[in-house]
């Protein structure tokens, strides 16, 4: 003590008060350090989540994907993991985005919406077949959307060629005030409004034209009668006129536009067909798309 | 005592700012050489993280504009423009709001919104700030016109740079080299298939020439041997037919070569040229 006194003694007043406040700064300094350490080394699992979270707002998801990525090696969030997985699903890297969700299934407090951000994944990537077999599954069923899996399921069967289910069944998925639609869906699936290909090549061999005309190609069809027609007219005249090489000529030139007709209305009613069904896939798209398929917008 | 006092405080401020000054430029060096590697993914997130640390927005113009140039690589324009447009908000002088400028005209060119471009152009050009960079500005407008497929107004354009430049001969040997459309179409109203081989479908242009002669012949045959109806279905069926074809044909063949034309040059530019491209 008495040793203590005499330093202390040696020392001025203002020399004491000088050395405090640079110890102060030097102290505060050290801690200020060890405070910003994290704040301004830009790779630290808080800063890259920050980032990360700043991206995926501004819908730079794949960037997002990346700094989340970081994250998860050194921390653990299940809002983060989500985030990772819809960060793929957001940019349709469905299969990336079903691995990261499984992540999620068991013991966490988010694994009904995951599990449900899983089925999407899957209905997404557009194996029909595949997602109704999962959705018959009943261990990855999130028990808090399973109606929404099953209307997902019922979904399904509009864009594929897979057998319809009952109409009772099919329509009890679906709220009330679609019923009308989807019934009408559900009508036009089961009893498409095709053309028979056989009818158009038999009505095509019997009136040129014909074929075309009842496949909806009305002036397609009255074009191929009249050119026929005229060249068959035409060989004619020409044979009785002793003109042999126009009369082939024409003669050839009916012949090509009659059986080309006939090929033409069986592709016509092909095309026809084609264009019921991509019609039929565009208008439920369109009207699912616009309600987001009836689920619940997820995101943490 | 207070003398010293301030001295000792001024040190540890001073050394904490530089600190972070020093982050961000470390962090600046680090896209930067992203960029020079072409990385240019990674140079955009580096870049942004940058941006998004930058509280006093040091880095807003340099970022911002080294974003566009990578979204701009990897063609993607419309944010190019964005992050250009950004710079352009931030840029310190004038000389840097008309680089900005430049880039948001360029990713025009090759956006192929030429319109755009020359609207930017023309307000650069009536800038009284930007008088001494006249050369540049005529530069970009010839690079527009070439894209806008207007090799006429282009050599102008590069012309009042340098007469003997090689944009200037390379636009008129362009536009030498093309064919009008307009003559193709007129000499085969006058003799059908004239117009095909003008643009250099020689043999399409005899065809054509001689199913009109055969046409022609049967035509006024069956009139000759007063088959009316004859005359008339041939003439409208078979003649006209080949007579508008070898009109529409010729029309189509000469926008093919100008087209062709071009092109031929545009890869020149983009392969050849030493100089600054879009």
């Amino acid at each position: 003590m008495a040793i203590l006194n005499n330093i202390i003694s040696t020392f001025s007043q203002k020399h004491l008060a000088l050395l405090l406040i640079i110890l102060c700064l030097l102290i505060s300094s050290a801690e200020y350090g060890q405070q910003t350490t994290d704040k301004i080394n830009y790779l630290s699992p808080h800063n890259r989540l920050i980032f990360g979270n700043y991206l995926y707002a501004d819908k730079d998801y794949l960037r997002a994907a990346d700094e989340f990525k970081e994250y998860l090696k050194v921390e653990s969030s299940d809002t983060v993991q989500f985030r990772f997985a819809n960060s793929f699903f957001k940019i349709g890297r469905y299969t990336d985005a079903i691995d990261n969700f499984k992540n999620l299934f068991f013991s966490s407090s988010i694994s009904n919406e995951s599990r449900l951000m899983y089925y999407e994944s899957n209905f997404f990537l557009k194996d029909y077949k595949t997602f109704r077999d999962l959705a018959e599954r009943d261990d990855y069923l999130p028990i808090k959307f399973q109606k929404e899996i099953e209307r997902l399921k019922f979904i399904t069967y509009f864009f594929d060629d897979a057998f319809l289910p009952d109409q009772n069944l099919f329509l009890r998925s679906f709220p009330d005030s679609m019923q009308q639609q989807i019934s009408k869906f559900y009508q036009l699936k089961k009893y498409p409004k095709h053309r028979s290909v056989t009818t158009a090549v038999i009505l095509s061999t019997l009136i040129p034209g014909a074929g075309k005309i009842y496949t909806g190609e009305i002036g397609d069809g009255i074009t191929a009668l009249i050119s026929t027609a005229l060249c068959g007219y035409l060989a004619v005249t020409n044979f009785k006129a002793d003109h042999q090489f126009r009369g082939w000529l024409f003669t050839g030139l009916a012949a090509f536009f009659y059986t080309g007709n006939i090929y033409g209305s069986a592709a016509s009613a092909q095309i026809y067909n084609a264009r019921v069904r991509f019609n039929f896939v565009n208008e439920v798209k369109i009207f699912f798309d616009q309600r987001n398929y009836l689920l619940p917008q997820i995101d943490f | 005592m207070k003398t010293k006092f301030l001295i000792i405080s001024f040190y540890f401020f001073i050394a904490f700012v530089t600190e972070g000054q020093d982050l961000l430029h470390s962090q600046f060096e680090v896209a930067d050489n992203l960029f020079n590697n072409h990385q240019y993914f990674d140079a955009i997130t580096e870049y942004k993280r940058l941006l998004f640390f930058d509280s006093t927005k040091t880095y807003q113009y340099e970022a911002n504009y080294k974003i566009g140039e990578c979204y701009k690589a990897g063609a993607k324009f419309d944010e190019a423009i964005k992050h250009f447009f950004i710079a352009e908000q931030s840029a310190k002088n004038d000389s840097l709001v008309f680089d900005s400028k430049v880039q948001i005209i360029r990713s025009n060119i090759l956006r192929r919104t030429t319109d755009r471009a020359f609207q930017l152009l023309d307000e650069l050009e009536k800038d009284e700030k930007f008088k001494d960079r006249i050369d540049e500005i005529n530069y970009w407008r010839g690079w527009t016109f070439m894209f806008a497929d207007d090799w006429k107004v282009a050599a102008r354009a590069f012309a009042k740079i340098n007469y003997n430049s090689e944009l200037r001969i390379l636009a008129d040997q362009t536009e030498k080299a093309k064919v009008s459309v307009t003559f193709a179409k007129v000499i085969s109203y006058i003799l059908p298939g004239a117009g095909s081989i003008y643009t250099g479908k020689i043999l399409s242009g005899l065809m054509s020439i001689a199913w009109n002669l055969a046409a022609g012949y049967w035509t006024v045959n069956a009139f000759t041997e007063s088959r009316v109806f004859d005359g008339f279905v041939i003439g409208e069926l078979v003649w006209l037919r080949f007579y508008r074809g070898s009109i529409k044909n010729a029309e189509q063949f000469a926008i093919e070569k100008n087209i062709d034309v071009a092109n031929k040059s545009l890869r020149f530019l983009q392969n050849e040229y030493k100089g600054i491209k879009p």
